[in-house]
């Protein structure tokens, strides 16, 4: 099965010397849903952001469509990104616009379609995410799970091949949040995509993804379906999966001081353990 | 040895991070120009933007260019009149608007209101990641966003100094004219001799079209480079507002002794 997504050997930070992502290697594979999940802090929405060519990798390699991202110039790039459809955490609509020149958008700055062929394409995608007869709304009327819903139309107006999905499920109430994880596999397979999904919500993933790679501090550290994923010993997916306080994912935040004794306490009595 | 190291690196580094900046906006304002096909493309845009910075301007700036007016018109006819000139009240209102005081207070009126604006909007949009959805939709926000608001504001800053010369005058001939009694005939026909039409009313817009293009260029960059919180979204709209005011005033100064 062909890539759609080959990362190598990726390392990446803001300061060389502080690498968020280190020597990291993944391979995402054509009309599969893929998960990468971890905790916060652990890099996963750092990757996303470099397969989408936000940020360039400092050493290996992140190939999209065969293309090696970090080689191409600016007008490469958002070429590239014709083809890719990306749904940020909290939606990002555009404030001043309405919910149907929201999803027409794309469909605007891209095409010369006509404004009536435009305007049933938005009732469409609207229609696809359950939200159609919203196209007057502004975005300030939605709930925070319309919004995403409405942002989730408005990233598959032009029928991407990729989709890229940052923590699509966070703040959402366990309605929205199946109506969610329902329309990401939906959409996936009735539109031929691959998708990579961003998540810690390790309940609504299981149930949608194919395959799942665990970060931790940078690195990936586990990977497996799902049914690998719940049956592993591995203690990092072991603690993740079941949420347990204790285990290899700290709670506490790594630094040099030393609580008791700033706190002048007698024993070790430090966070939740 | 250390400590004075670090002195003069202190001491020097408002020095770099001005150059730095200056190397930035100046990075912004060729990309600008090269993408200033997009917005003729999308006029409506354009237009958009000359509504939200120019014509939700002209309150603001048509009655502060009468009040100056009214000041100057105050000021030069107790001045004038030590010295017998009362006559000249037309042409001093006329020149000090036209040369100096219209382009330099309606750009800074202009930063106060339409720039300090687009630093908020632009600021706020790459706080929610607004910018960054528009990127990944392979939308360049630079012609998208960026440039309408440059050409909206360099058309506005021109057209509102008109406005705030005319009100001035009206100011002006309000206190001199009503007010203080002063011959209407006189006041009109002394500014008619004085004022070169060339010199004084061309010279003057080429001054508000260059503060034009300074503080929209000041008031996007400083959106672009907000810190994506509600702090530094505030900090840059303080900092369009100074900054403006600070380059015009170096600018008129430049531009008045190469013009006049």
């Amino acid at each position: 099965m062909e890539n759609i997504v080959s990362i190598k050997n990726v390392t990446f930070g803001y300061d060389e010397d502080k690498p968020i992502l280190k020597n990291i290697s993944l391979s995402i594979p054509q009309g599969k849903i893929t998960a990468i999940m971890g905790g916060s802090g652990s890099g996963k929405t750092t990757l996303l952001r470099l397969i989408s060519g936000q940020y360039k990798a400092n050493k290996g390699s992140v190939k999209v469509f065969g293309q090696e991202v970090g080689a191409l110039n600016n007008r490469e790039i958002l070429k590239l990104r014709r083809n890719c459809g990306m749904l940020f955490q909290f939606g990002a609509l555009f404030t001043d616009m309405s919910v149907y020149e929201n999803v027409a958008f794309s469909l605007k700055e891209h095409t010369n379609l006509p404004e009536a062929i435009i305007d049933k394409i938005v009732a469409m995608k609207l229609e696809a995410v359950g939200l159609f007869g919203t196209q007057n709304m502004m975005p300030q009327e939605l709930s925070g799970g319309m919004a995403r819903r409405i942002a989730l139309a408005r990233s598959i107006a032009l029928d991407p091949k990729l989709m890229l999905y940052d923590e699509p499920f966070t703040g959402l109430d366990p309605i929205s949040l199946n109506v969610s994880a329902m329309l990401i596999k939906k959409l996936n397979d009735a539109l031929g995509q691959t998708s990579i999904l961003v998540t810690h919500d390790i309940e609504a993933s299981l149930k949608i993804v194919d395959y799942i790679y665990f970060m931790a501090d940078g690195e990936v550290v586990a990977a497996g379906t799902p049914e690998e994923v719940q049956k592993t010993d591995n203690p990092i997916v072991r603690q993740f999966v079941d949420g347990k306080v204790n285990g290899p994912f700290s709670f506490e935040y790594n630094t040099p001081l030393d609580y008791t004794s700033y706190m002048g306490l007698p024993n070790q009595m430090r966070g939740l353990s | 040895m250390k400590k004075v190291y670090n002195a003069i690196a202190h001491l020097g580094s408002p020095f770099t991070t001005f150059i730095l900046h200056l190397g930035r906006i100046t990075n912004l304002f060729f990309q600008i120009l090269l993408s200033l096909g997009y917005p003729f493309k999308k006029f409506s845009l354009v237009v958009k933007e000359i509504h939200f910075s120019g014509v939700r301007s002209i309150v603001i700036i048509t009655v502060s260019g009468w009040f100056v007016g009214m000041v100057l018109g105050l000021q030069g006819y107790n001045t004038l009149e030590r010295f017998g000139s009362v006559s000249m009240l037309g042409s001093v209102v006329a020149l000090s608007l036209l040369r100096e005081l219209g382009p330099v207070l309606s750009a800074i009126l202009f930063a106060s209101r339409a720039g300090s604006g687009m630093t908020a909007e632009i600021g706020l949009m790459k706080a929610t990641e607004q910018i960054d959805a528009m990127s990944v939709m392979a939308v360049d926000p630079i012609k998208r966003i960026v440039a309408p608001k440059f050409i909206g504001g360099v058309i506005a800053v021109p057209v509102l100094s008109l406005l705030f010369n005319t009100a001035g005058i009206w100011g002006g001939y309000f206190v001199g004219v009503i007010l203080l009694r002063l011959d209407k005939g006189t006041f009109w026909s002394q500014m008619q001799n004085s004022v070169n039409f060339h010199e004084d009313v061309i010279n003057g817009l080429i001054k508000s079209f260059i503060f034009g293009i300074a503080v929209t260029l000041i008031a996007v960059y400083q959106g672009f480079i907000a810190k994506p919180t509600a702090e530094g979204v505030s900090l840059a709209t303080t900092n369009t507002v100074v900054s403006s005011a600070l380059v015009v005033l170096a600018l008129d100064f430049i531009l008045t002794a190469l013009m006049f």
